[in-house]
């Protein structure tokens, strides 16, 4: 394939899962006091982007919607090897739903410019929905393959391994085209001593950065804002439930030999039964 | 920093986050808030995070701290106690001496110094870089923290930058400069000592294993240094103890590795010290919160490369050896010549000077200063107890003796009695030697692992008996408290040669014992398979905590410890 390749990746901050996220008063997430990560799926459809480039050629640009913080992970793909990227932020753009985020998403990626592959995450670790992507691939009337596994190009051809129950599925479909890609994909690989080094490069000069990372909003994009945020989202959190600490009650034994401790654990559960059985 | 033909270059490149090269790094910005000229500068450090890779005692003099930071208290310096009651201990199998303090030289005596956790220094002294470049527009420094140096970069008979990658293919997998600082224990910087043959003596090393416990009680300001138990076996070394504010309780021993045992096992021999009747006392009802290991340079003065720079770059700290073991002082040796560097390289670049003479003055200036003029007056310390083994192999455990069942004093008159005329020939001897009051000219070391004897017979004495099972430590348990965190992919200890390894494991299991690299690891890396019925060498490198002791004591010379990628590795911040 000699052509390069227009490869964008969408990706998103979610709350640190390592860091307990609190919830506001109406049950939804509040972001503002929660530590920030890159959604862990989306480390996968990172790694597609960069194989991609890294064997076809081509130029990767990251697109995220979010509020102004989240150039620190558009920074992080940065440091992976993405070439520029796009950030939505606008605030009335709060509270949308997979539709709205779906339109605003595909609102960005025509203004992004001309594409042949699309990379997703499966779904986020805050709203595990995995609607996103395919609900993306269906506005810009792509064709789409999601729970992608395994994927190679061929003559404007992607040919994929995606993961169904009980087995997988091996599809060819024609560029461009939209890709969920599972976690069973490779890890993504470390940082890039040129992307570390380019990223100390753009901080240090704030104009060279904002042409890297465009920050846009709704009018920029020619978004209708009816169609976002609370207004554009017809899905209702009726009501959060909080189900409690996991792990129920959990019994420490310490302070003893292993041996000791071993045979008081062997006491008070019912394992000795399962042994002798 | 240019980016010309996609070649990264600096002014000035530091490899490794150490105090050497940031107190360089930060001594640097000092001048360079003085120019108008433009500077880059880079630092490579391998941990994740500035701090995580290292770790030390440590009972320091802060004369240099204060001289460079003179309001460090104002910047919120870590001190963990100031030493306010130091201890120099023999220790019986039960009972522990506390030498008057005519007896031991005066150095010992750590009263006033800081007692330090150097992880938390060196992350302190890293922010303290990143505040001051804020005030300084005309540097750019850029920090790497994660990545590491894999090789060394020559053009031309000069240093020119290192390698990013473990295996450079183009440009874009070196980082070049100007001047390059090695601030490193060894890693990278003995590739720089071995190509251009600045050493004829070797580097020899020790083992430091150490634990910091939360106990009960307030030990702050107390610092021991003990001789004996554990060590009655010949081996040079020592332990120490270090009272830290929040009830902490550092415990440590120090391990020379030109032992002529082949199983030390250091991490055993802590737990051994930790039995002692005195620590148990301390720890008792306590909690382990962090274990850790590292090297520490022992040649002293003639260990010392014979230039301490090359053309386009410097040797710093730990990379050129300057730990004094006479004072038991490393960091401010290492932060002076961070100093003396700074002065140096700044005014080459300043005057465009790139040539191999514009480095010269580092060596002078530091030969001048009380780095090496300290460890010319105790050039002999080291040598005097591989001259004379029976110090550490007779004497002392006679001592040691003497403390559980009558009196030192006694000890020492046995002694006497014993070799009337050998002991006190002997003492006056090492006594002269040690305190640098003899010249005997320039002498040479045997490489550490030179010095095993394999069948060697260990002495036999007791041990304590009524210990806390509680504090004993296993080594796999150990290495849960060294927080290591391995990435797939790193293959950082190189086997050279499968076949030495099964000759090896054959020799020493002949003679009921283990090989070097399984018994003196202090983190269970290495293990012996048996693979189609031959017993071959096997590492488990996700438990490894980089201390290198495998490669100095491997009597094959079939190991070598590289760095790690991805940051991989132990997590020493609290040791």
């Amino acid at each position: 394939m000699e052509k390069s390749l227009n490869i964008f990746v969408l990706v998103k901050q979610v709350p640190d899962q390592g860091s307990k996220a609190g919830l506001n008063p109406d049950g939804t997430i509040d972001r503002a006091k929660a530590k920030r990560m890159l959604n862990p799926f989306d480390r996968y459809a990172l790694q597609a982007a960069i194989h991609t480039k890294k064997q076809y050629g081509g130029k990767i640009t990251a697109i995220s919607m979010g509020p102004p913080p989240a150039v620190e992970v558009l920074l992080e793909t940065i440091e992976h090897g993405v070439d520029r990227c796009f950030l939505l932020s606008d605030r009335r753009l709060a509270a949308s739903d997979t539709l709205a985020t779906a339109y605003a998403l595909y609102k960005t990626v025509l203004y992004a410019g001309k594409f042949d592959l699309i990379f997703c995450g499966l779904q986020t670790t805050d709203g595990d929905t995995a609607q996103v992507g395919p609900q993306l691939a269906e506005r810009l009337d792509l064709p789409q393959i999601s729970y992608c596994e395994w994927f190679g190009l061929d003559n404007d051809k992607i040919l994929a391994k995606r993961i169904i129950e009980g087995g997988c599925q091996k599809v060819v479909s024609s560029l461009p085209c939209l890709v969920t890609v599972a976690n069973s994909y490779h890890p993504l690989e470390y940082k890039s001593f040129k992307g570390a080094w380019r990223v100390q490069q753009l901080q240090r000069n704030p104009d060279n950065l904002k042409k890297i990372i465009q920050t846009i909003d709704l009018d920029v994009i020619g978004a209708d804002p009816d169609r976002c945020g609370l207004k554009g989202s017809p899905t209702i959190v009726a009501a959060t439930e909080k189900v409690g600490d996991l792990g129920g009650n959990c019994q420490m034994h310490e302070g003893k030999s292993p041996h000791e401790l071993v045979k008081e654990v062997l006491a008070s559960t019912n394992l000795n039964e399962l042994i002798k059985a | 920093m240019s980016d010309q033909d996609n070649r990264i270059e600096y002014d000035l490149l530091l490899i490794g986050g150490s105090p050497s090269n940031l107190t360089l790094a930060y001594e640097f910005l000092k001048l360079a808030k003085t120019s108008s000229r433009e500077f880059s500068i880079a630092i490579l450090e391998k941990s994740k995070e500035f701090g995580g890779h290292i770790m030390s005692g440590a009972v320091s003099n802060p004369h240099v701290l204060k001289k460079i930071f003179p309001n460090y208290e104002e910047l919120g310096f870590p001190v963990e106690a100031i030493c306010d009651d130091s201890n120099v201990s023999v220790l019986g199998i039960n009972k522990k001496w506390d030498l008057p303090s005519f007896v031991y030289p005066k150095s010992m005596d750590k009263t006033g110094y800081m007692v330090l956790t150097l992880s938390y220094v060196t992350a302190w002294l890293a922010r303290q870089v990143e505040e001051l470049a804020k005030d300084v527009p005309n540097v750019s420094l850029d920090i790497f923290t994660g990545f590491s140096a894999h090789s060394v970069k020559i053009e031309n008979e000069k240093v020119v930058g290192v390698s990013v990658v473990e295996e450079p293919k183009s440009d874009d997998d070196y980082v070049f400069a100007k001047f390059s600082a090695f601030g490193d224990k060894g890693f990278i910087s003995r590739d720089v000592i071995d190509h251009f043959k600045l050493r004829n003596n070797p580097q020899i090393w020790s083992v430091g294993v150490k634990e910091v416990w939360q106990c009960n009680a307030n030990y702050s300001g107390k610092v021991w240094h003990t001789l004996g138990y554990p060590l009655l076996d010949g081996t040079f070394g020592g332990g120490f103890v270090y009272g830290m504010k929040d009830n902490k309780l550092t415990i440590g021993l120090v391990i020379s590795l030109d032992s002529q045992d082949p199983n030390l096992n250091p991490q055993e021999k802590l737990q051994e010290y930790k039995k002692h009747p005195w620590i148990q006392g301390m720890i008792k009802d306590g909690k382990l919160l962090k274990y850790g290991a590292a090297l520490l340079p022992e040649g002293g003065y003639y260990s010392l490369p014979s230039k301490f720079y090359v053309n386009g770059a410097i040797l710093l700290g730990d990379a050129l050896g300057v730990l004094d073991v006479k004072n038991l002082a490393g960091i401010d040796r290492a932060m002076e010549c961070g100093h003396i560097a700074a002065k140096v390289i700044y005014d080459a670049i300043i005057n465009d000077n790139y040539h191999s003479d514009a480095l010269k003055d580092y060596q002078l200036k530091l030969q001048d200063s009380f780095v090496i003029k300290e460890a010319y007056n105790n050039r002999y310390f080291r040598y005097a107890f591989q001259e004379n083994h029976d110090l550490l192999g007779k004497y002392l455990p006679d001592i040691a003796k003497s403390i559980d069942k009558s009196s030192p004093y006694f000890g020492m008159l046995k002694i006497g009695f014993k070799h009337p005329f050998k002991s006190t020939k002997d003492g006056l001897r090492s006594l002269a030697l040690i305190e640098g009051k003899i010249d005997i000219g320039p002498i040479t070391y045997k490489s550490d692992s030179s010095h095993i004897i394999p069948d060697f017979v260990k002495p036999k004495y007791d041990e304590p008996v009524n210990y806390d099972k509680q504090t004993i430590y296993s080594r796999p348990d150990a290495v849960f408290f060294a927080s290591t965190k391995y990435h797939e992919g790193n293959k950082h200890i190189d086997e050279f040669k499968a076949q030495t390894c099964v000759t090896c494991i054959q020799k020493y299991e002949s003679l009921n014992k283990t090989t070097p690299c399984v018994s003196d690891c202090t983190a269970e890396v290495h293990r012996i398979d048996v693979i189609d019925s031959v017993k071959r060498h096997g590492m488990s490198l996700e438990n490894c905590i980089h201390c290198r002791t495998c490669e100095i004591v491997c009597p094959e010379l079939n190991l070598r410890v590289k760095p790690t990628s991805q940051g991989s590795g132990p997590d020493f911040q609290g040791l």
